[in-house]
Protein backbone atom coordinates (compact mmCIF):
# COMPACT_ATOMS: atom_id res chain seq x y z
CA UNK A 1 0.00 0.00 0.00
CA UNK A 2 1.30 3.46 -0.88
CA UNK A 3 1.36 6.06 1.90
CA UNK A 4 1.75 9.76 1.20
CA UNK A 5 1.60 12.67 3.59
CA UNK A 6 -1.75 14.37 3.84
CA UNK A 7 -0.63 17.91 3.05
CA UNK A 8 0.58 16.92 -0.40
CA UNK A 9 -2.61 15.09 -1.16
CA UNK A 10 -4.82 17.90 0.10
CA UNK A 11 -3.09 20.44 -2.10
CA UNK A 12 -3.52 18.29 -5.18
CA UNK A 13 -7.08 17.38 -4.31
CA UNK A 14 -8.00 21.02 -4.02
CA UNK A 15 -6.52 21.87 -7.41
CA UNK A 16 -8.37 18.99 -9.03
CA UNK A 17 -11.64 19.93 -7.32
CA UNK A 18 -11.34 23.54 -8.47
CA UNK A 19 -10.58 22.56 -12.04
CA UNK A 20 -13.30 19.95 -12.31
CA UNK A 21 -15.99 22.13 -10.80
CA UNK A 22 -15.85 24.61 -13.67
CA UNK A 23 -14.40 22.67 -16.61
CA UNK A 24 -15.75 19.70 -18.50
CA UNK A 25 -12.37 18.51 -19.73
CA UNK A 26 -9.30 18.83 -17.53
CA UNK A 27 -5.82 17.72 -18.58
CA UNK A 28 -3.19 17.00 -15.95
CA UNK A 29 0.50 16.80 -16.78
CA UNK A 30 2.52 15.21 -14.02
CA UNK A 31 6.14 14.08 -13.55
CA UNK A 32 6.36 10.31 -13.14
CA UNK A 33 7.84 10.72 -9.65
CA UNK A 34 4.58 12.18 -8.45
CA UNK A 35 2.24 9.80 -10.19
CA UNK A 36 1.32 8.05 -6.94
CA UNK A 37 0.56 11.36 -5.20
CA UNK A 38 -1.83 12.28 -7.96
CA UNK A 39 -3.60 8.92 -7.95
CA UNK A 40 -4.08 9.15 -4.17
CA UNK A 41 -5.52 12.64 -4.57
CA UNK A 42 -7.85 11.47 -7.30
CA UNK A 43 -9.19 8.56 -5.28
CA UNK A 44 -9.67 10.82 -2.29
CA UNK A 45 -11.48 13.31 -4.47
CA UNK A 46 -13.66 10.53 -5.90
CA UNK A 47 -14.56 9.52 -2.38
CA UNK A 48 -15.97 12.99 -1.75
CA UNK A 49 -18.51 12.38 -4.53
CA UNK A 50 -20.07 9.03 -3.73
CA UNK A 51 -23.25 9.83 -5.64
CA UNK A 52 -21.46 10.40 -8.92
CA UNK A 53 -20.74 7.77 -11.55
CA UNK A 54 -17.01 7.31 -12.07
CA UNK A 55 -15.32 5.42 -14.85
CA UNK A 56 -11.60 4.86 -14.40
CA UNK A 57 -9.68 3.85 -17.52
CA UNK A 58 -6.34 2.32 -16.60
CA UNK A 59 -3.58 1.95 -19.17
CA UNK A 60 -0.71 2.60 -16.77
CA UNK A 61 -1.22 -0.11 -14.15
CA UNK A 62 -3.15 -3.39 -14.21
CA UNK A 63 -6.35 -3.04 -12.20
CA UNK A 64 -5.24 -5.60 -9.65
CA UNK A 65 -2.08 -3.72 -8.87
CA UNK A 66 -3.98 -0.42 -8.72
CA UNK A 67 -6.46 -2.02 -6.36
CA UNK A 68 -3.74 -3.46 -4.13
CA UNK A 69 -1.89 -0.14 -3.94
CA UNK A 70 -4.92 2.01 -3.17
CA UNK A 71 -7.36 -0.47 -1.63
CA UNK A 72 -7.97 1.82 1.34
CA UNK A 73 -9.05 4.60 -1.02
CA UNK A 74 -11.10 2.75 -3.58
CA UNK A 75 -14.80 2.77 -2.96
CA UNK A 76 -16.00 -0.02 -5.22
CA UNK A 77 -19.58 1.01 -5.20
CA UNK A 78 -19.40 3.97 -7.52
CA UNK A 79 -16.34 3.29 -9.69
CA UNK A 80 -16.31 1.25 -12.87
CA UNK A 81 -12.77 0.26 -13.82
CA UNK A 82 -11.72 -0.46 -17.40
CA UNK A 83 -8.39 -2.27 -17.57
CA UNK A 84 -6.71 -2.07 -20.99
CA UNK A 85 -3.41 -3.76 -20.21
CA UNK A 86 -3.83 -6.87 -18.07
CA UNK A 87 -4.98 -9.16 -20.87
CA UNK A 88 -2.32 -7.86 -23.25
CA UNK A 89 0.29 -8.53 -20.57
CA UNK A 90 -0.95 -12.10 -20.16
CA UNK A 91 -2.50 -11.51 -16.74
CA UNK A 92 -5.52 -13.75 -16.72
CA UNK A 93 -6.74 -13.02 -13.20
CA UNK A 94 -10.03 -11.13 -13.43
CA UNK A 95 -12.03 -9.25 -10.86
CA UNK A 96 -15.74 -8.79 -11.13
CA UNK A 97 -15.79 -5.02 -10.68
CA UNK A 98 -13.59 -4.40 -13.69
CA UNK A 99 -14.09 -4.55 -17.45
CA UNK A 100 -11.10 -5.97 -19.30
CA UNK A 101 -10.11 -4.88 -22.81
CA UNK A 102 -8.15 -7.40 -24.83
CA UNK A 103 -5.45 -4.98 -25.90
CA UNK A 104 -4.71 -1.25 -25.55
CA UNK A 105 -4.56 -1.12 -29.35
CA UNK A 106 -8.29 -1.94 -29.50
CA UNK A 107 -9.11 1.75 -29.19
CA UNK A 108 -12.60 1.40 -30.63
CA UNK A 109 -13.44 -1.25 -28.03
CA UNK A 110 -12.20 1.12 -25.34
CA UNK A 111 -14.49 3.85 -26.69
CA UNK A 112 -17.45 1.45 -26.72
CA UNK A 113 -16.83 0.18 -23.20
CA UNK A 114 -16.46 3.70 -21.81
CA UNK A 115 -19.75 4.84 -23.32
CA UNK A 116 -21.49 1.55 -22.41
CA UNK A 117 -20.48 2.07 -18.79
CA UNK A 118 -22.73 5.11 -18.53
CA UNK A 119 -25.67 3.40 -20.20
CA UNK A 120 -28.63 2.66 -17.95
CA UNK A 121 -27.27 4.94 -15.24
CA UNK A 122 -29.24 7.67 -13.53
CA UNK A 123 -29.25 10.73 -15.82
CA UNK A 124 -29.43 13.03 -12.84
CA UNK A 125 -26.12 11.80 -11.43
CA UNK A 126 -22.87 13.54 -12.29
CA UNK A 127 -20.65 11.48 -14.56
CA UNK A 128 -16.86 11.48 -14.56
CA UNK A 129 -14.18 9.78 -16.60
CA UNK A 130 -10.54 9.43 -15.58
CA UNK A 131 -8.03 8.50 -18.28
CA UNK A 132 -4.87 7.08 -16.70
CA UNK A 133 -3.05 7.91 -18.83
CA UNK A 134 -3.28 9.32 -22.31
CA UNK A 135 0.49 9.23 -22.73
CA UNK A 136 0.59 5.50 -21.88
CA UNK A 137 -1.65 4.80 -24.86
CA UNK A 138 1.19 5.95 -27.12
CA UNK A 139 3.30 3.01 -25.94
CA UNK A 140 0.82 0.71 -27.68
CA UNK A 141 -0.46 2.88 -30.53
CA UNK A 142 0.86 5.36 -33.06
CA UNK A 143 0.51 8.93 -31.84
CA UNK A 144 -1.86 10.09 -34.66
CA UNK A 145 -4.21 7.24 -33.76
CA UNK A 146 -4.21 8.24 -30.10
CA UNK A 147 -4.89 11.82 -31.17
CA UNK A 148 -7.90 10.68 -33.20
CA UNK A 149 -9.11 8.48 -30.35
CA UNK A 150 -8.88 11.30 -27.83
CA UNK A 151 -10.70 13.68 -30.18
CA UNK A 152 -13.58 11.21 -30.61
CA UNK A 153 -13.66 10.49 -26.90
CA UNK A 154 -13.79 14.11 -25.77
CA UNK A 155 -16.43 14.94 -28.40
CA UNK A 156 -18.59 12.11 -27.14
CA UNK A 157 -18.10 12.79 -23.45
CA UNK A 158 -18.97 16.46 -23.97
CA UNK A 159 -22.21 15.50 -25.70
CA UNK A 160 -23.05 13.08 -22.89
CA UNK A 161 -22.23 15.65 -20.21
CA UNK A 162 -19.37 13.59 -18.80
CA UNK A 163 -16.56 15.42 -17.02
CA UNK A 164 -13.18 14.13 -18.13
CA UNK A 165 -9.87 14.16 -16.29
CA UNK A 166 -7.03 13.15 -18.59
CA UNK A 167 -3.70 12.33 -17.02
CA UNK A 168 -0.45 12.46 -18.93
CA UNK A 169 2.96 11.57 -17.61
CA UNK A 170 5.41 14.29 -18.49
CA UNK A 171 8.24 11.94 -19.49
CA UNK A 172 5.99 10.07 -21.92
CA UNK A 173 4.56 13.20 -23.51
CA UNK A 174 5.31 13.83 -27.18
CA UNK A 175 4.32 16.78 -29.36
CA UNK A 176 1.23 15.13 -30.83
CA UNK A 177 -0.22 14.27 -27.44
CA UNK A 178 0.71 17.62 -25.93
CA UNK A 179 -1.05 19.45 -28.76
CA UNK A 180 -4.24 17.42 -28.59
CA UNK A 181 -4.32 17.61 -24.79
CA UNK A 182 -4.12 21.40 -24.91
CA UNK A 183 -6.63 21.56 -27.75
CA UNK A 184 -9.31 19.37 -26.20
CA UNK A 185 -8.92 20.38 -22.55
CA UNK A 186 -10.70 23.37 -21.04
CA UNK A 187 -8.10 23.53 -18.30
CA UNK A 188 -4.58 22.18 -17.99
CA UNK A 189 -3.00 21.50 -14.61
CA UNK A 190 0.73 21.17 -14.91
CA UNK A 191 2.28 19.78 -11.77
CA UNK A 192 5.93 20.34 -11.02
CA UNK A 193 7.98 18.48 -8.49
CA UNK A 194 8.71 21.80 -6.79
CA UNK A 195 5.00 22.39 -6.25
CA UNK A 196 4.65 19.08 -4.46
CA UNK B 1 -41.28 -30.09 -33.85
CA UNK B 2 -37.91 -31.53 -33.02
CA UNK B 3 -36.52 -34.63 -34.60
CA UNK B 4 -33.21 -36.33 -33.99
CA UNK B 5 -31.88 -33.12 -32.55
CA UNK B 6 -31.30 -32.00 -36.11
CA UNK B 7 -34.36 -30.20 -37.32
CA UNK B 8 -36.27 -27.69 -35.30
CA UNK B 9 -39.39 -26.23 -36.79
CA UNK B 10 -41.60 -24.63 -34.25
CA UNK B 11 -45.32 -24.76 -34.49
CA UNK B 12 -46.86 -21.40 -35.06
CA UNK B 13 -46.98 -19.75 -31.72
CA UNK B 14 -49.97 -18.37 -29.94
CA UNK B 15 -48.68 -14.91 -30.57
CA UNK B 16 -51.27 -12.86 -32.34
CA UNK B 17 -50.23 -12.08 -35.85
CA UNK B 18 -48.42 -8.84 -35.39
CA UNK B 19 -47.69 -6.47 -38.15
CA UNK B 20 -44.21 -6.00 -36.82
CA UNK B 21 -43.08 -2.82 -35.17
CA UNK B 22 -40.06 -2.47 -37.39
CA UNK B 23 -42.15 -2.33 -40.56
CA UNK B 24 -44.45 0.41 -39.44
CA UNK B 25 -41.89 3.10 -40.03
CA UNK B 26 -41.22 4.04 -43.65
CA UNK B 27 -41.03 0.49 -45.02
CA UNK B 28 -37.79 -0.32 -43.22
CA UNK B 29 -36.91 -3.50 -41.41
CA UNK B 30 -34.92 -2.51 -38.35
CA UNK B 31 -32.02 -4.77 -37.55
CA UNK B 32 -32.32 -3.70 -33.92
CA UNK B 33 -28.60 -2.91 -33.85
CA UNK B 34 -28.88 0.85 -33.30
CA UNK B 35 -25.72 1.98 -35.02
CA UNK B 36 -26.37 -0.26 -38.04
CA UNK B 37 -29.93 1.05 -38.36
CA UNK B 38 -28.58 4.59 -38.24
CA UNK B 39 -26.13 3.75 -41.03
CA UNK B 40 -29.05 2.32 -43.01
CA UNK B 41 -31.18 5.43 -42.47
CA UNK B 42 -33.62 3.45 -40.35
CA UNK B 43 -33.10 -0.13 -41.43
CA UNK B 44 -33.00 -2.50 -44.40
CA UNK B 45 -35.73 -1.68 -46.96
CA UNK B 46 -38.52 -4.18 -46.46
CA UNK B 47 -38.30 -7.12 -48.89
CA UNK B 48 -34.64 -6.60 -49.77
CA UNK B 49 -32.31 -9.57 -50.11
CA UNK B 50 -29.00 -8.60 -48.54
CA UNK B 51 -25.66 -10.34 -48.89
CA UNK B 52 -23.74 -10.43 -45.60
CA UNK B 53 -20.18 -10.96 -46.74
CA UNK B 54 -17.20 -11.97 -44.66
CA UNK B 55 -14.46 -14.47 -44.08
CA UNK B 56 -14.44 -17.07 -41.35
CA UNK B 57 -14.92 -15.57 -37.88
CA UNK B 58 -16.05 -12.19 -39.15
CA UNK B 59 -19.35 -12.30 -37.22
CA UNK B 60 -21.85 -13.11 -39.99
CA UNK B 61 -23.78 -15.77 -38.09
CA UNK B 62 -23.90 -13.76 -34.87
CA UNK B 63 -25.13 -10.66 -36.67
CA UNK B 64 -27.82 -12.65 -38.50
CA UNK B 65 -28.99 -14.36 -35.34
CA UNK B 66 -29.18 -11.03 -33.55
CA UNK B 67 -31.20 -9.66 -36.48
CA UNK B 68 -33.73 -12.46 -35.98
CA UNK B 69 -33.87 -12.22 -32.19
CA UNK B 70 -34.27 -8.43 -32.37
CA UNK B 71 -37.03 -8.98 -34.94
CA UNK B 72 -38.79 -11.35 -32.56
CA UNK B 73 -38.51 -8.67 -29.91
CA UNK B 74 -40.45 -6.40 -32.31
CA UNK B 75 -43.04 -9.10 -32.94
CA UNK B 76 -41.70 -10.34 -36.28
CA UNK B 77 -41.31 -14.03 -36.92
CA UNK B 78 -38.08 -15.18 -38.52
CA UNK B 79 -36.40 -18.29 -39.82
CA UNK B 80 -32.72 -19.23 -39.91
CA UNK B 81 -31.67 -21.88 -42.43
CA UNK B 82 -28.28 -23.31 -41.60
CA UNK B 83 -26.20 -25.32 -44.01
CA UNK B 84 -22.72 -24.85 -42.63
CA UNK B 85 -23.16 -25.58 -38.95
CA UNK B 86 -25.01 -28.37 -37.13
CA UNK B 87 -27.99 -27.10 -35.13
CA UNK B 88 -26.68 -28.16 -31.73
CA UNK B 89 -23.43 -26.25 -32.31
CA UNK B 90 -25.23 -23.18 -33.60
CA UNK B 91 -27.63 -22.99 -30.65
CA UNK B 92 -24.86 -23.76 -28.15
CA UNK B 93 -22.76 -20.88 -29.48
CA UNK B 94 -25.60 -18.44 -29.62
CA UNK B 95 -26.81 -19.24 -26.09
CA UNK B 96 -23.74 -17.48 -24.72
CA UNK B 97 -24.92 -14.09 -25.97
CA UNK B 98 -26.91 -11.73 -23.81
CA UNK B 99 -29.29 -10.92 -26.68
CA UNK B 100 -30.35 -14.58 -27.08
CA UNK B 101 -33.75 -15.33 -25.63
CA UNK B 102 -34.66 -18.99 -25.67
CA UNK B 103 -38.37 -18.24 -25.33
CA UNK B 104 -38.45 -16.81 -28.85
CA UNK B 105 -37.25 -20.14 -30.21
CA UNK B 106 -39.64 -22.07 -27.98
CA UNK B 107 -42.54 -19.82 -28.93
CA UNK B 108 -41.84 -20.09 -32.64
CA UNK B 109 -40.87 -16.48 -33.24
CA UNK B 110 -37.41 -17.63 -34.22
CA UNK B 111 -37.20 -20.88 -36.16
CA UNK B 112 -33.93 -22.64 -36.82
CA UNK B 113 -33.87 -25.21 -39.58
CA UNK B 114 -31.09 -27.45 -40.84
CA UNK B 115 -31.30 -27.20 -44.61
CA UNK B 116 -29.28 -30.37 -45.08
CA UNK B 117 -32.04 -32.37 -43.38
CA UNK B 118 -34.60 -30.82 -45.71
CA UNK B 119 -32.47 -31.72 -48.71
CA UNK B 120 -32.21 -35.25 -47.43
CA UNK B 121 -35.95 -35.53 -46.99
CA UNK B 122 -36.49 -34.22 -50.48
CA UNK B 123 -34.17 -36.95 -51.67
CA UNK B 124 -31.75 -34.46 -53.21
CA UNK B 125 -28.21 -35.36 -54.08
CA UNK B 126 -26.13 -33.99 -51.23
CA UNK B 127 -23.30 -32.86 -53.50
CA UNK B 128 -24.84 -31.38 -56.65
CA UNK B 129 -28.36 -30.19 -57.47
CA UNK B 130 -29.84 -30.35 -60.94
CA UNK B 131 -32.47 -27.86 -62.11
CA UNK B 132 -35.32 -29.95 -60.70
CA UNK B 133 -33.58 -30.32 -57.33
CA UNK B 134 -32.98 -26.58 -57.11
CA UNK B 135 -36.57 -25.90 -58.03
CA UNK B 136 -37.86 -28.34 -55.40
CA UNK B 137 -35.67 -26.77 -52.73
CA UNK B 138 -36.80 -23.29 -53.70
CA UNK B 139 -40.43 -24.32 -53.38
CA UNK B 140 -39.82 -25.78 -49.93
CA UNK B 141 -38.07 -22.61 -48.75
CA UNK B 142 -40.94 -20.50 -50.04
CA UNK B 143 -43.51 -22.82 -48.47
CA UNK B 144 -41.82 -22.70 -45.09
CA UNK B 145 -41.55 -18.91 -45.23
CA UNK B 146 -45.20 -18.67 -46.25
CA UNK B 147 -46.44 -21.23 -43.75
CA UNK B 148 -44.62 -19.63 -40.84
CA UNK B 149 -45.50 -16.12 -42.08
CA UNK B 150 -41.94 -15.00 -41.52
CA UNK B 151 -40.86 -11.41 -42.03
CA UNK B 152 -37.16 -12.16 -41.66
CA UNK B 153 -35.23 -14.97 -43.27
CA UNK B 154 -31.57 -15.93 -43.13
CA UNK B 155 -29.68 -18.49 -45.19
CA UNK B 156 -26.28 -19.32 -43.71
CA UNK B 157 -24.63 -19.64 -46.12
CA UNK B 158 -25.67 -18.96 -49.71
CA UNK B 159 -22.11 -19.90 -50.71
CA UNK B 160 -22.62 -23.47 -49.47
CA UNK B 161 -25.92 -23.60 -51.35
CA UNK B 162 -24.42 -22.17 -54.54
CA UNK B 163 -21.69 -24.79 -54.35
CA UNK B 164 -24.38 -27.41 -54.97
CA UNK B 165 -25.79 -25.58 -57.99
CA UNK B 166 -24.11 -26.64 -61.18
CA UNK B 167 -23.89 -23.47 -63.25
CA UNK B 168 -23.80 -19.69 -62.99
CA UNK B 169 -27.24 -19.57 -64.60
CA UNK B 170 -28.65 -21.83 -61.90
CA UNK B 171 -27.15 -19.68 -59.17
CA UNK B 172 -28.51 -16.52 -60.76
CA UNK B 173 -31.94 -18.07 -61.25
CA UNK B 174 -32.11 -19.52 -57.74
CA UNK B 175 -31.18 -16.32 -55.92
CA UNK B 176 -33.35 -14.14 -58.14
CA UNK B 177 -36.44 -16.34 -57.68
CA UNK B 178 -35.85 -16.74 -53.96
CA UNK B 179 -35.40 -12.99 -53.50
CA UNK B 180 -38.48 -12.08 -55.56
CA UNK B 181 -40.77 -14.61 -53.88
CA UNK B 182 -39.72 -13.57 -50.40
CA UNK B 183 -39.99 -9.89 -51.26
CA UNK B 184 -43.54 -10.60 -52.41
CA UNK B 185 -44.26 -11.93 -48.92
CA UNK B 186 -42.79 -8.80 -47.35
CA UNK B 187 -39.91 -10.86 -46.02
CA UNK B 188 -36.47 -9.28 -45.63
CA UNK B 189 -33.72 -11.77 -46.34
CA UNK B 190 -30.06 -11.99 -45.37
CA UNK B 191 -27.84 -14.39 -47.28
CA UNK B 192 -24.41 -14.93 -45.80
CA UNK B 193 -21.53 -15.10 -48.25
CA UNK B 194 -18.24 -16.70 -47.30
CA UNK B 195 -15.15 -15.27 -48.90
CA UNK B 196 -11.48 -15.75 -48.12
CA UNK B 197 -9.71 -12.74 -46.55
CA UNK B 198 -9.36 -10.10 -49.27
CA UNK B 199 -6.30 -8.16 -50.27
CA UNK B 200 -6.47 -4.35 -50.14
CA UNK B 201 -8.28 -3.02 -53.20
CA UNK B 202 -9.77 -6.39 -54.08
CA UNK B 203 -13.45 -5.98 -54.85
CA UNK B 204 -15.23 -9.29 -54.72
CA UNK B 205 -18.05 -9.92 -52.34
CA UNK B 206 -19.06 -13.45 -53.28
CA UNK B 207 -17.34 -16.67 -54.19
CA UNK B 208 -19.12 -17.12 -57.50
CA UNK B 209 -19.21 -13.43 -58.41
CA UNK B 210 -22.92 -13.61 -59.19
CA UNK B 211 -24.58 -13.33 -55.79
CA UNK B 212 -23.38 -9.76 -55.29
CA UNK B 213 -25.05 -8.51 -58.48
CA UNK B 214 -28.43 -10.06 -57.73
CA UNK B 215 -28.59 -9.03 -54.09
CA UNK B 216 -30.29 -5.72 -53.23
CA UNK B 217 -27.68 -4.95 -50.65
CA UNK B 218 -24.17 -5.87 -49.57
CA UNK B 219 -22.85 -5.56 -46.03
CA UNK B 220 -19.16 -6.34 -45.84
CA UNK B 221 -17.57 -7.64 -42.66
CA UNK B 222 -13.82 -7.27 -42.87
CA UNK B 223 -10.92 -6.50 -40.61
CA UNK B 224 -7.95 -4.22 -40.23
CA UNK B 225 -4.66 -5.18 -38.74
CA UNK B 226 -3.30 -2.87 -36.08
CA UNK B 227 0.13 -3.77 -34.79
CA UNK B 228 -0.75 -7.42 -35.17
CA UNK B 229 -4.17 -7.13 -33.53
CA UNK B 230 -7.20 -7.67 -35.73
CA UNK B 231 -10.03 -5.13 -35.53
CA UNK B 232 -13.33 -6.33 -37.02
CA UNK B 233 -15.01 -3.89 -39.40
CA UNK B 234 -18.43 -3.43 -41.02
CA UNK B 235 -19.17 -1.45 -44.15
CA UNK B 236 -22.35 -1.11 -46.20
CA UNK B 237 -21.32 -1.42 -49.83
CA UNK B 238 -24.75 -1.09 -51.40
CA UNK B 239 -28.37 -1.02 -50.32
CA UNK B 240 -31.07 -0.46 -52.87
CA UNK B 241 -34.02 1.65 -51.78
CA UNK B 242 -32.37 3.74 -49.11
CA UNK B 243 -29.59 6.22 -48.58
CA UNK B 244 -26.89 4.74 -46.40
CA UNK B 245 -23.49 5.38 -44.90
CA UNK B 246 -20.46 4.01 -46.73
CA UNK B 247 -18.00 4.66 -43.93
CA UNK B 248 -16.22 1.80 -42.24
CA UNK B 249 -17.14 1.02 -38.64
CA UNK B 250 -15.24 -0.99 -36.09
CA UNK B 251 -17.33 -3.93 -35.00
CA UNK B 252 -17.17 -5.47 -31.58
CA UNK B 253 -18.79 -8.76 -30.63
CA UNK B 254 -19.46 -8.86 -26.92
CA UNK B 255 -21.19 -11.65 -25.07
CA UNK B 256 -23.31 -9.07 -23.28
CA UNK B 257 -24.50 -6.91 -26.17
CA UNK B 258 -23.70 -8.96 -29.27
CA UNK B 259 -22.79 -6.74 -32.22
CA UNK B 260 -21.68 -3.21 -31.38
CA UNK B 261 -20.46 -0.63 -33.89
CA UNK B 262 -18.42 2.51 -33.49
CA UNK B 263 -16.62 4.66 -36.08
CA UNK B 264 -13.29 3.14 -37.11
CA UNK B 265 -10.29 5.29 -36.29
CA UNK B 266 -8.84 6.07 -39.68
CA UNK B 267 -5.28 6.89 -38.70
CA UNK B 268 -4.69 3.20 -38.12
CA UNK B 269 -5.58 2.08 -41.64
Amino acid sequence: MILITNTLIDGLKERIANAVSTNQSTGIIIPSNNYSDLICSLFEYMDTKPDAIWVYLTITKPFESLFDDYSNLINNQNIIFIDCISHAAGISKEKSNCIYIESPSQLESILLEIMNSYKNTDDKKNKYLIIDSLSSLVIYNDAPLVTEFFTHLINRTRLSDITTISLTIEEELNDNIRKILYLKSDKIIKLKESFI
Amino acid sequence: MEEDGALIINEKSNYKKMEGDSMKENGKCKTGIDELDRKLDGGIPKGNAVLMVGSSGSGKTTLCMQYLINGAEMGERGVFFTITEPLFKLTKNIENFGFYKKKYVEDGLVNIIDLRIISERLGLNSEKYNVEDASALLEVLKDIADELEVKRLVIDSITALCYRLQSDEMIRDFIFKLGSSLAGMGCTTILTSEIPPTKPGELKYSKYGIEEFIADGIIFLGDVNRRGDIIRTLQIIKMRGTSHSRTKSAMNISSKNGIELTPLLKSGE
